[in-house]
């Protein structure tokens, strides 16, 4: 019985206790809004960049001075590598990034993970999402980009050049559309599938990816698949000691034409990421299958 | 009993065949053309008989371990060697090494095996002979150790290598290549001998070490040679493809409830009985998201799980 009666004194205890924490809540809140109005009010100057392709973005316009963060992914330009590291992509540090104090966190969908957005949020950070999932896509992500850090006309020059090469390199189309596999790792075989930079520089060149069917963007691909759809140009993204890894995967599908024709090639790493030297990334695929 | 042994080793050997014309686009052995034919020598013959001796080794060295540790619950893995070799195969995807070409990770694997299968046996030793909860539990902590170290590394690793080293420990066929086959097949030959050949010595010991005696074999001596014929078979299939859960622990067990727990009869049904449901798990593998390839190791459970579980309500006892 004891328990369970509650006094006078404690009931008004609990009433103020109540009370004193929407206070609280009202005066924090009133703080947040504080900082956001003036967060947009002038273009963010401590900038936190949570993905390699943003950090390249972000050098290619020189604005690189008001990067205050980047991922330990973030290894381009050499410069990158000197700023402040605030964790992987998958799995970046919430304090790490707090204590540099930033004025704008940019993300991707295309490797950070939704919670941090949502975590950030409640501390009161601002962040801003890269919508770019597609090489066309990019020149239109890197505008929108250069509007929210209050940069248009460098941004807009960035997206414009490429732009123009995106064009310039579908009206310099090869003749023949040809089969085109591209391998990101040969044992365990993973290829680039649908949604990857590459299948979109594949597409942007006039060929087909023959392993833009299968499920997921970097999906384990079938050596049995390999022989059946007979690619005309195989690629193998370059990576320590690539040519040499390759070999045994190359000695297993010797029938097939790419091989036997030695249209083999070992291309540069610039398609992995879509920042602004995936459009390099394409014009090197260009040199090979415009042969 | 000879007639279940028949049916056994028939079904298995039409899985075999079956695995090899079937799949995500069937060959028709007879009406086979240029490109088939390749596709039949150089992917699916290796992959096949990788199932095969994979299969083989964890099903043959489960039996084995059940009764050496007398515990229904040891499996090739449990003994830490499969993490182990899953440490240092993981160590060389992730870094990128290349230097025996396409030898490399089934090397490293095989080293990474060996050496914990020594380490294992060094802890397990006392006093003149194995002991076989110092056994388990030098590998049970060893494993902890050397998972908390895989994931160490996979966590501060690429995104891209964490996802090669994931396949890879998963079990992975689609690497089974002509020139890893003579190694793996000597070693898992070799085990699989030795264990044969000292089935009766593994009936005694079940019994327990003092009936062992009276029966006129010695323990400590018969323990030690059937560690090293597990050691051998569980680092060569786990080189050869990765860890594949599952047939290990549960298809002794299967044997047991369909053959009885004659040591002579079930190390070597548990072989076939492994080779077969490996070979069923990666033909379903390869063909249900065709082209993409889900690890074997993924389905071996999901088939066979099942199925025991059916067996484990239809019988009243488990026991080794």
């Amino acid at each position: 019985m004891e328990r369970d009666t509650v006094t006078k004194g404690q009931l008004d205890r609990a009433r103020r206790d109540v009370q004193l924490f929407f206070l609280l809540c009202a005066f924090v809140s009133l703080c947040l809004c504080d900082g956001f109005s003036e967060a947009s009010a002038e273009p963010p100057q401590r900038i936190v960049s949570l993905a390699p392709s943003i950090t390249e973005i972000i050098y290619a316009t020189g604005i690189e001075e008001r990067l205050v963060g980047v991922t330990t992914f973030c290894d381009y330009p050499d410069a990158a590598q000197d700023k402040p590291k605030i964790g992987g992509m998958s799995n970046p540090s919430l304090e790490a990034v707090l204590s540099l104090k930033p004025d704008i966190v940019l993300m991707t969908t295309d490797g950070n993970p939704k919670e941090f957005q949502a975590k950030l949020h409640s501390l009161g950070m601002k962040s801003y999402v890269v919508e770019a999932l597609t090489l066309p896509e990019l020149p239109e992500g890197i505008r929108k980009m250069g509007r929210v850090l209050g940069e248009v006309q460098k941004f807009e020059l960035l997206a414009a050049d490429i732009e123009m090469r995106i064009t310039r390199l579908r009206n310099n189309r090869g003749m023949s559309r040809k089969r085109v596999l591209f391998i990101i790792w040969p044992e365990p075989l993973i290829v680039a599938g649908a949604d990857t930079a590459v299948d979109d520089a594949i597409e942007i060149l006039g060929s087909t990816n023959i392993a833009s069917e299968a499920q997921g963007r970097y999906p384990k691909y079938s050596l049995e698949e390999i022989y059946r759809q007979s690619p005309d140009v195989i690629f193998f993204g370059k990576g320590k000691g690539m040519s040499e890894v390759s070999q045994g995967l190359l000695s297993r599908i010797a029938a097939v034409p790419a091989v036997k024709e030695g249209q083999v090639y070992y291309v540069s790493d610039k398609l992995f990421r879509l920042g602004p030297r995936a459009i390099e990334g394409v014009e090197e695929l260009a040199g090979y299958l415009n042969r | 009993m000879n007639l279940k042994i028949t049916v056994i080793c028939g079904s298995a050997l039409l899985i075999f065949v079956f695995a090899l014309f079937a799949g995500p686009v069937p060959i028709n052995p007879f009406s086979a053309g240029e490109l088939e034919r390749e596709i039949l020598m150089s992917i699916r013959l290796p992959r096949v008989v990788v199932s095969l001796l994979m299969g083989l080794g964890l099903g043959a060295s489960g039996a084995v371990l059940q009764g050496i540790l007398r515990n229904p619950l040891a499996d090739p893995y449990i003994l830490g060697i499969s993490s182990g070799a899953a440490l240092s195969a993981a160590l060389g995807i992730i870094v990128g090494m290349s230097f025996w070409g396409v030898l490399t990770v089934p090397v490293l694997a095989f080293i990474g095996a060996l050496v914990t299968g020594v380490f294992v046996g060094a802890m397990g030793w006392k006093r003149g002979g194995f002991w076989p909860e110092r056994l388990l539990l030098a590998g049970v902590g060893l494993g902890f150790l050397f998972s908390a170290m895989l994931m160490l590394l996979m966590s501060i690793s690429s995104d891209e290598g964490m996802r090669r080293a994931a396949l890879w420990i998963f079990g992975d066929l689609a690497l089974a290549d002509w020139s890893i086959i003579p190694y793996g097949a000597a070693f898992i030959t070799a085990g699989f001998a030795l264990a044969l050949s000292r089935g009766k010595a593994l009936n005694a010991l079940i019994l327990g070490d003092e009936l062992a005696y009276s029966l006129g074999f010695a323990p400590r001596k018969e323990r030690f040679i059937l560690f090293i014929a597990v050691g051998l078979m569980t680092a060569a299939s786990v080189s050869l493809g990765g860890m594949i859960g599952f047939i290990g622990l549960l298809i002794p067990h299967i044997g047991r409830f369909i053959i009885g727990a004659d040591s002579r009869v079930l190390v070597p049904m548990s072989a076939v009985g492994g080779g077969a449901l490996l070979c069923i798990a990666d033909l379903v593998g390869k063909s249900v998201l065709s082209p993409v390839e889900l690890p074997a190791g993924i389905i071996t459970a999901v088939i066979g799980a099942p199925y025991f579980l059916y067996l484990l309500r239809r019988k009243d006892v488990l026991s080794i």
